[in-house]
């Protein structure tokens, strides 16, 4: 329902564009300025000349290297077993029958509502009573369970959209079950499994709350909890931190761009068809 | 017939139990079992001491009649709704009129923003809580000089130690970062009103303001609802954003209900006290977004 475009629209567009807009340039624009530059009481909007220098501080700050190996091995751990899980998961509640189904889907939905910040209180003496908390694996576990609701809600969207048909066929011409899902289901389910999974990378490699709390010694810090701490009592190395900052936002705006337009119907698309 | 077989298989069928067994292992366990906690714990005297003992004080109602009784934790619940109320509004109107207004942009400019409104979505939020606190730093403000610029004298700036501004500046990360997927989702579900309802409604008379009211408004209503109740959810329980803004140790005058229980908690170990504010904040926001749990509850059924 597009209409002829207004003079008012569009200078509302280009405002919006610029207030918008404007913290991601200056991030990136910060992170090019030269050290003086940036520490400069008269900042300039266009950078007079480039330099790498903020990015090679950042690199070399301490605990970059680990925070990057630790987030690393916790979004790959994540993503793994959520995506294994919830495979399994999906295809019960959309190919089979069962009692207590409708409580299970019901549940993954209220779950998600739960705020984190209640939640962490308890979560933080159950993961210190398991001996979970300082461990890579007590973090990925906890990102695994907070992601599942969402993972198992979208892949059963896909499954729905792909006939029972096939498969019966498959079953007809004499695949076994675990061979008709293997052989039949799981290609057409491939979208829907890379979407799901970058789905998975950017919540476990921005999420902060759980990181702070779970991973307190130096050695553990992913990198959102590295960021935070760049601000020490001596001040702050902004150069340095708006690299870091481009460096940590990069892989998510990438993977971001590719699934962006299946989150955003996703999430509304119940509201009018349910 | 449907019932039928669906009755034969529920009788001899165990394997969906057990494809969805490991995923409600770990949910029961990491969110099931600390929500039962977060209740029993509210009812505890639980500290250093309890915890290396390993045995809880069971103290009734004493926390909540403790924080009923304490003017901190009315004042802390009344700047949490206001600070949620501000932020939910100015996210949701400046998103909405953002996407009503995109209709009728210029193919280019849309793009544009719309690329903008995308790259800002992806930002991590502590990316974004970084580069606003550069923005908002004390000597190196390119808001501060730039205000300064058009001839006004603010000189150096502290931007927080007026909670005001500070609020301010902490609720505009918020609403920058929510921004974009309200605007696109709304802009979305605006598309995707059929053209032929538009245009009968067109033919029979009506003025566009009456298409507007009649026509897209009840399309847009159930999502208008879900985007605000999200959004009432997510900014009730607003933590990181105040936390890292004022370097991980915010004074009292910017507790909010999320931040006075952490500090309840991790800072002064009693977490019984922290949990019964955390419950106290869920009930709170059960109150406000009941009608979306029921939504949410309908479309389970409807997909069993």
């Amino acid at each position: 329902m597009h209409k002829r475009s207004s003079v008012f629209s569009n200078i509302s567009g280009i405002f919006a564009i610029i207030f918008m807009g404007f913290p991601v340039y200056w991030m990136v624009s910060t992170s090019f300025k030269r050290r003086e530059e940036v520490l400069s009481v008269e900042p300039r909007f266009l950078p007079t000349s480039l330099t790498l220098e903020n990015y090679r501080d950042a690199f070399s700050r301490e605990g970059f290297t680990t925070s990057l190996r630790n987030s690393i091995i916790v979004v790959l751990i994540t993503v793994v077993i959520s995506l294994l899980l919830a495979t399994f998961a999906s295809v019960a509640i959309a190919r089979t029958k069962f009692r207590g189904k409708k409580s299970f889907i019901t549940s993954l939905l209220v779950v998600q509502m739960l705020p984190l910040s209640a939640l962490i209180i308890p979560l933080f003496l159950l993961l210190t009573k398991l001996q979970l908390t300082n461990k890579i694996g007590g973090l990925a576990i906890t990102y695994v369970a907070f992601i599942l609701p969402f993972t198992i809600w979208t892949l059963r969207g896909f499954l729905a959209n792909i006939p029972v048909d096939i498969e019966e066929a498959a079953l007809v011409d004499g695949c076994t079950r675990i061979q008709a899902y293997r052989y039949v289901l799981m290609p057409l389910m491939a979208p829907g499994l890379v979407a799901t999974a970058i789905f998975a990378f950017i919540q476990a490699w921005n999420e902060f709350l759980l990181a702070y709390i779970i991973m307190q010694s130096q050695e553990n810090l992913t990198l959102p909890v590295w960021l935070a701490g760049f601000t020490t009592r001596t001040g702050t190395d902004w150069g340095p931190l708006m690299a870091a900052s481009t460096v940590v936002a990069l892989p998510v705006v990438i993977f971001f761009s590719l699934i962006q337009k299946r989150i955003a119907t996703g999430v509304t698309s119940g509201a009018v068809k349910g | 017939m449907t019932t039928l077989t669906s009755k034969i298989q529920v009788k001899r069928t165990y394997w969906p139990y057990l494809l969805i067994a490991p995923s409600l292992f770990i949910i029961l366990l990491i969110l099931g079992f600390p929500v039962f906690r977060l209740i029993t714990l509210s009812f505890q005297k639980f500290g250093l001491e309890e915890i290396i003992a390993e045995k809880p004080i069971w103290l009734g109602f004493e926390n909540f009649k403790v924080l009923l009784g304490d003017p901190e934790f009315w004042i802390v619940l009344l700047r949490t709704f206001l600070f949620t109320f501000g932020m939910v509004a100015v996210s949701i109107v400046v998103g909405a009129w953002l996407a009503h207004l995109m209709v009728r942009m210029n193919a280019v400019i849309r793009w544009i923003l719309n690329t903008t409104l995308i790259l800002v979505w992806a930002m991590p939020a502590l990316v974004g809580i970084s580069v606003w606190k550069w923005m908002f730093s004390y000597e190196f403000s390119i808001i501060t000089s730039t205000i300064n610029r058009l001839g006004f004298d603010f000189a150096q700036r502290n931007w927080f130690t007026n909670t005001f501004s500070g609020f301010s500046i902490i609720g505009g990360i918020v609403a920058w970062g929510a921004i974009p997927f309200i605007t696109i989702s709304i802009y979305a579900a605006l598309t995707q009103v059929p053209k032929e309802l538009l245009e009968a409604a067109a033919i029979d008379g009506a003025s566009s303001r009456q298409i507007f009211r009649n026509v897209i408004l009840p399309i847009l209503l159930p999502i208008y609802v879900i985007l605000i109740s999200l959004s009432i959810i997510w900014d009730f329980q607003v933590f990181t954003q105040i936390w890292v803004v004022l370097d991980n140790r915010p004074p009292s005058e910017y507790y909010t209900m999320a931040i006075y229980a952490f500090e309840k908690s991790f800072g002064l170990s009693e977490y019984g006290m922290g949990a019964a504010i955390a419950l106290l904040m869920i009930i709170s926001l059960l109150g406000v977004t009941w009608y979306y749990i029921r939504k949410m509850v309908a479309i389970g059924d409807s997909n069993a």
